[in-house]
């Protein structure tokens, strides 16, 4: 009887609780989802972006499950923006399945912008996860991008990054956690891709480098495929070389790179870099016998150092560090002025590149 | 190996995220906290066996059965009401922490004391249970939550985007003078054992090696986790500011071929047991001890619970996140003291009496 008794009690104190008035549980047929979110400069008017935000419209038929609306609103801050741009809807803005950021190249060309970018990882509701990417020539018109293949909003885009779909080694992906770590971090700097809105269709293949503020260089594509080689991010690829009069191209399986920072005392530091490329022999405009391929190796490995070197002192000249060559120093040295140190040496550092290509066969045939 | 003595020390292992223990690390990396954190391990390790070795002396019985025919009545009540305030504030932390953490990520529309009001409810109902069978809870909970927790922390390890340069960096900072308040945060992660103050009832026999040597190996790999993975993923500059370093870190994972992407939810479901639990377990400790001080009284039983509820809802009303911060680093300082005192005494206490 006794634990009856009590029972009744804590049927008394459960029944209070759903006497507590809950407010604001919102229907999923009374929210509008995010999918896309877009940052461009506003023109000709007073207000300094434009932002436009790509809703999922749900519908009930399964014939027309891409259907979207993109809304826009000048605003001089994303928070203001958000908050206008509520009242051009009917529903509530749920920012839950925001996974792209696109800021338009303007945007990322102007310095003074860290309250948008700061903007996203202080929002709770915002992924960390989030892609964040370049939009040329104009966020809008990547948003407004439909290509024939995509089933649901932006899908292209989620799978593109996400590397779900296809996979290559022209997109280096960057989410938005690890964008604002690159932003803070002394010694490693942000890479967001770009993505070129054509007609029908998306062309992702090169990268904007940052320093702390904005973006200074723009890698075109055969760079960007090397920058991800640097990164070993990426094997499946292909490497073109001309030998003589004979042009091959090798399917990469394996690329592996390493780095180390040298400081000899009294000389000049340089840093040292082991890259190792595995694959096979893909296409050739003459005949190659597999006795051959050493060959093609040794002009392989020389075309490949110089191309490695001429981008790594590309990417300093410009100062900025996409590798993370910075924290790598940092991380080595114990004392406190590291920092101040490495940015001494940076500038007149010199790079050597010892690349390894291994040519496994010439493929079915020789 | 006795499972009910590693669940404990276990609980306060996993608990550490919410209990702001990352944050105050983290706040500390360039000025003592690796070094703090380094002294924290043998202090706190010290602490946990020295405990273990003296309550196990007198098994099945916790401190109200030991002390139950001690003289000075006033003295152990004192003891009995510093103690238990420290569990049932250590439990409130971690409550009024994870109900703000809950609001913040999965429904901010819902009231605070709505949510504050339904976790009551039921920390309440397994507080009043008894020891034994608050165990067994703790067994459930930890058996359905902490392999699922290992696989996310599995997925951190291994992700792509953990920088583990950053994490070095801050490594190079390890020669800087100790800071206390890392030593006392730390420490933390080793403090389950002042759970066995009731749990002991269902203890039997004694505590072997091996599970010493578990607790340090468990705690080693636990500090590192919860200190370094926040870094490697968010910079050592940029980590200290996320107001929850471990809850944005779950949040900066992606399970691609998961039902659900997002990691931070799942970790937030799996953190409401481990937080139910660890506040009932804490709370179990409290009210066991206050109950120690009085003869049996359904109706003084009645009043601790109210009177826990009461100050949960006026704590809740009072302390908003950076407050609860503020207040979780000298609560860990004052918890710090409070225990190496506890301990100390107990030892000698304990070595005197003949068993």
């Amino acid at each position: 009887m006794r634990t009856i008794g009590n029972w009744r009690i804590y049927g008394l104190v459960f029944s209070a609780v759903f006497l507590l008035s809950g407010c604001g549980f919102k229907d999923i047929d009374k929210r509008l989802f995010v999918v896309s979110i877009g940052v461009d400069l506003a023109k000709n008017s007073s207000k300094k972006y434009l932002i436009s935000l790509k809703f999922a419209i749900p519908s009930a038929s399964k014939d027309q499950p891409n259907e979207f609306s993109i809304v826009s609103e000048k605003a001089d801050s994303m928070s203001e923006a958000v908050r206008i741009l509520k009242t051009k809807v009917d529903k509530e803005i749920d920012f839950s399945h925001a996974k792209v950021i696109i800021l338009s190249e303007e945007v990322v060309k102007t310095s003074g912008n860290a309250g948008i970018y700061y903007w996203f990882p202080r929002r709770r509701d915002v992924q960390g996860i989030a892609w964040v990417a370049i939009g040329k020539p104009t966020a809008q018109d990547v948003l407004n991008v439909k290509p024939k293949s995509e089933q649901l909003p932006s899908n292209a885009i989620f799978l593109a990054l996400g590397k779900d779909g296809s996979e290559t080694p022209y997109i280096i992906p960057s989410l938005l956690f690890d964008f604002k770590y690159r932003l803070i971090e002394r010694g490693i700097d942000p890479i967001l891709p770009i993505i070129e809105a054509q007609k029908q269709i998306f062309e992702i293949n090169s990268v904007g480098l940052f320093n702390k503020s904005h973006m200074i260089l723009h890698l075109a594509p055969e760079e960007t495929k090397m920058l991800n080689f640097l990164k070993s991010k990426e094997e499946k690829s292909a490497i073109k070389l001309t030998k003589g009069k004979t042009t091959v191209v090798i399917d990469t399986q394996q690329v592996k790179a390493k780095y180390k920072i040298h400081t000899p005392k009294g000389k000049d530091p340089y840093i040292k870099f082991e890259v190792s490329v595995k694959g096979r022999l893909e296409e050739t405009n003459r005949r190659v016998t597999n006795n051959q391929l050493s060959g093609y190796e040794k002009a392989a490995e020389k075309s490949l150092n110089k191309e490695f070197e001429d981008l790594l002192v590309k990417i300093q000249k410009a100062d900025v560090d996409p590798l993370g060559f910075g924290i790598r120093y940092r991380s080595r040295h114990f004392n406190n002025d590291d920092w101040q140190q490495w940015k001494r040496i940076y500038p007149k550092i010199t790079f050597k590149v010892v690349t390894k290509v291994k040519i496994t066969d010439t493929g079915l045939i020789e | 190996m006795n499972r009910y003595y590693l669940y404990l020390i276990l609980l306060n292992m996993l608990i550490n995220v919410i209990m702001f223990v990352p944050k105050i690390l983290i706040e500390y990396r360039y000025n003592g906290a690796v070094m703090g954190t380094l002294i924290a391990i043998p202090i706190g390790f010290s602490l946990n066996v020295l405990f273990t070795k003296a309550i196990t002396k007198f098994p099945e019985k916790g401190f109200p059965e030991i002390f139950a025919r001690s003289r000075k009545r006033w003295i152990i009540n004192l003891l009995f009401g510093i103690i238990s305030f420290a569990a049932f504030t250590a439990g409130l932390i971690s409550l009024l922490g994870f109900v703000d953490i809950l609001r913040r990520f999965v429904n901010p529309e819902m009231s605070f004391m709505y949510l504050l009001s339904v976790f009551l409810a039921g920390i309440l109902l397994i507080t009043k249970l008894s020891t034994e069978r608050v165990m067994y809870l703790l067994e459930i909970v930890l058996f359905l939550n902490t392999p699922l927790i290992l696989f996310i922390i599995f997925k951190a390890f291994t992700s792509d985007y953990l920088v583990w340069d950053s994490i070095l960096e801050v490594g190079t900072h390890l020669f800087t003078k100790p800071s206390l308040k890392a030593i006392a945060a730390a420490s933390y992660i080793f403090a389950g054992y002042t759970n066995l103050i009731i749990f002991n009832r269902i203890i039997k026999g004694k505590i072997k090696g091996w599970n010493f040597i578990m607790v340090f190996f468990l705690g080693l790999f636990n500090l590192f986790t919860t200190f370094f993975i926040p870094i490697g993923f968010h910079g050592s500059d940029g980590a200290q500011e996320y107001l929850y370093p471990w809850i944005s870190t779950s949040d900066s994972l992606r399970l691609v071929y998961s039902p659900i992407e997002r990691v931070i939810f799942l970790f937030l479901i799996f953190y409401m047991g481990i937080t139910l639990m660890s506040v009932s377990v804490h709370w179990h400790l409290s009210y066991e001890l206050i109950k120690g001080t009085y003869k049996e009284s359904k109706k003084k039983d009645w009043a601790v619970l109210a009177v826990f509820a009461c100050i949960s809802v006026a704590c809740a009303l009072f302390f908003h996140t950076l407050l609860l911060n503020k207040i979780t680093v000298h609560w860990m300082l004052s918890r710090f003291g409070l225990e190496i005192i506890v301990v100390g005494l107990f030892y000698i206490w304990a070595r005197r009496q003949k068993t």
